[in-house]
């Protein structure tokens, strides 16, 4: 239990770091910043409890509007996405699985997991870009926000996954 | 009472839920009312400090803009300077042995960006200095090329200005020849475009006309320049004009920036709340009558007193 609690004390540090420092700093197109502490809930294995997640969230989302001048956006935006995870993880884990299943591409299946992910980031940034421009008067710049910044944040994503999961498989046969 | 107590157990992340979401929105809206919620900003010490830490490193990336920039102010002073010094000595030779002081007195404070977004509708920035440096709410930031924006909030330490490059931001200008003024907007989109609205059609418009601020608002000094004429466009009510301007301050690599500390008068301040404030009114209007009256009275009093006879015989 603890030791799950300082793995992810450790995450979230390393994420909002990265987040502050380089993502932060990412305007692709102009608009376009990837919101990677989404990567926070998406790690949230299965049968964690359901409170738990949502805290979790909240904590990373209060942090990261701290160090970005964005009271309450990422904090909303992050319990919203901690509250729908462990819905559709439950839809798309397969069947007989470990109850303490861990989403990645080899627990969910590739094109499971890259769904799994995208929903969620479309999710956070749709409500996060909303929150951002309060109106509907300049929509194609949002809703180019919203697509750019949940397909960018799938691919760093999954670049992520790939990285420690080969990482861990290479210590593994070593 | 039992299967209540049960469906909240059951229920009980729902109810997390909607109470973190509630957080949320009231920091989001509660975010105008500043000096409660500075602690969840980047005014906030620790959150400041770092990123004093961080910027300490980025700055070096954008010296040579930043020296360039520097070097261009330096050559106009030099130049301006010079132009001065002639009209002195071309005044010295005159019977004019002084001027009266035209210059506007403000004093300013230095510091440096620490944070600053400019891609989003609701840009800040954050500076490194605050309260403890003589920094307030309202006061006006400008860096060595023009007008930056307005602060909008302080800690300690830190402030959060409100560049112009925010949707909220509006600061009333006028252009430098002909004096017509209107007020400076921006617009989701470039980092150094501007709109002028409400310039009366009637007005001399020609593009290149430097827009400056106007001393209306006790904010800016009158004079300082902000950007340039780029376009002449209507307004889409056709009863004004709608400029767009090039902003002189560079945001993108802005560092330097000085807030100006004691141009805001609370005298006028004062004035012009009285001026609005019917019940202050009131009690100002009274004064005055009172006054009013209480001299009558004496001056009454002093006749009396001056001619006792006149009294005693219309008795």
């Amino acid at each position: 239990m603890n030791s799950i609690f300082f793995t992810r004390l450790f995450r979230l540090l390393i994420l909002l770091l990265v987040q502050v420092l380089v993502f932060n700093n990412i305007h692709l197109l102009g608009y376009i910043t990837p919101l990677v502490i989404g990567y926070m809930v998406v790690c949230m294995h299965r049968g964690t409890p359901r409170v738990g997640v949502l805290l979790w969230g909240f904590v990373v989302g209060l942090l990261f509007d701290m160090f970005s001048n964005t009271a309450g956006m990422a904090s909303a935006s992050c319990t919203l996405i901690a509250m729908i995870q462990p819905v559709l993880l439950e839809r798309l884990v397969p069947r007989d699985s470990a109850e303490n299943l861990t989403p990645s591409f080899a627990s969910l299946g590739f094109g499971n997991y890259v769904f799994y992910v995208f929903l969620l980031m479309a999710v956070l940034h749709s409500c996060f870009y909303l929150l951002d421009a309060f109106t509907l008067t300049d929509w194609p710049l949002t809703l180019l926000s919203i697509l750019g910044g949940s397909v960018l944040t799938t691919l760093i994503i999954i670049c992520i996954e790939l990285l420690i999961r080969t990482r861990q498989e290479t210590t593994h046969h070593s | 009472m039992r299967a209540l107590i049960d469906l909240i157990i059951h229920n009980k992340h729902w109810f997390v839920f909607l109470l973190l979401e509630v957080i949320s929105l009231v920091f989001l809206f509660s975010h105008n009312g500043y000096q409660k919620s500075v602690y969840f900003t980047t005014a906030n010490d620790v959150v400041g400090s770092a990123y004093n830490v961080i910027s300490g490193i980025t700055s070096y990336l954008h010296l040579k803009e930043e020296n360039n920039g520097l070097e261009a102010v330096n050559e106009q002073l030099r130049k301006e300077v010079y132009e001065m010094r002639q009209q002195m000595k071309a005044m010295q030779k005159d019977s004019i042995k002084r001027m009266p002081a035209l210059s506007l007195k403000y004093d300013v404070v230095s510091a440096q960006v620490v944070n600053m977004t400019i891609h989003k509708p609701n840009n800040l920035i954050t500076i490194n200095k605050g309260e403890a440096d003589g920094i307030r709410p309202e006061m006006g930031v400008i860096c060595s090329r023009g007008v930056v924006g307005i602060v909008y909030m302080t800690s300690r330490h830190y402030s959060i200005v409100m560049p112009l490059l925010n949707v909220n931001s509006k600061i009333s200008c006028r252009l430098r020849n002909s004096e017509y003024f209107g007020s400076l907007v921006w617009q989701r989109g470039y980092a150094d475009i501007a709109y002028v609205t409400s310039v009366p059609r009637h007005a001399p418009v020609k593009t290149k006309e430097i827009v400056e601020t106007n001393g209306y608002s006790d904010i800016f000094p009158p004079g300082l320049p902000i950007g340039v004429v780029q376009h002449v466009g209507d307004s889409p009510d056709g009863i004004s004009y709608f400029l767009r301007v090039k902003l002189f301050a560079n945001f993108p690599t802005l560092r330097e920036v000085s807030v100006i500390t004691n141009y805001s008068s609370s005298e006028r301040r004062e004035l012009e709340e009285m001026a609005t404030d019917p019940i202050r009114q009131d009690s100002v209007l009274n004064k005055q009558d009172k006054q009013d009256k209480q001299v009558i009275q004496e001056k009454q009093k002093d006749l009396e007193e001056k001619n006792p006879i006149n009294t005693d015989t219309i008795r």
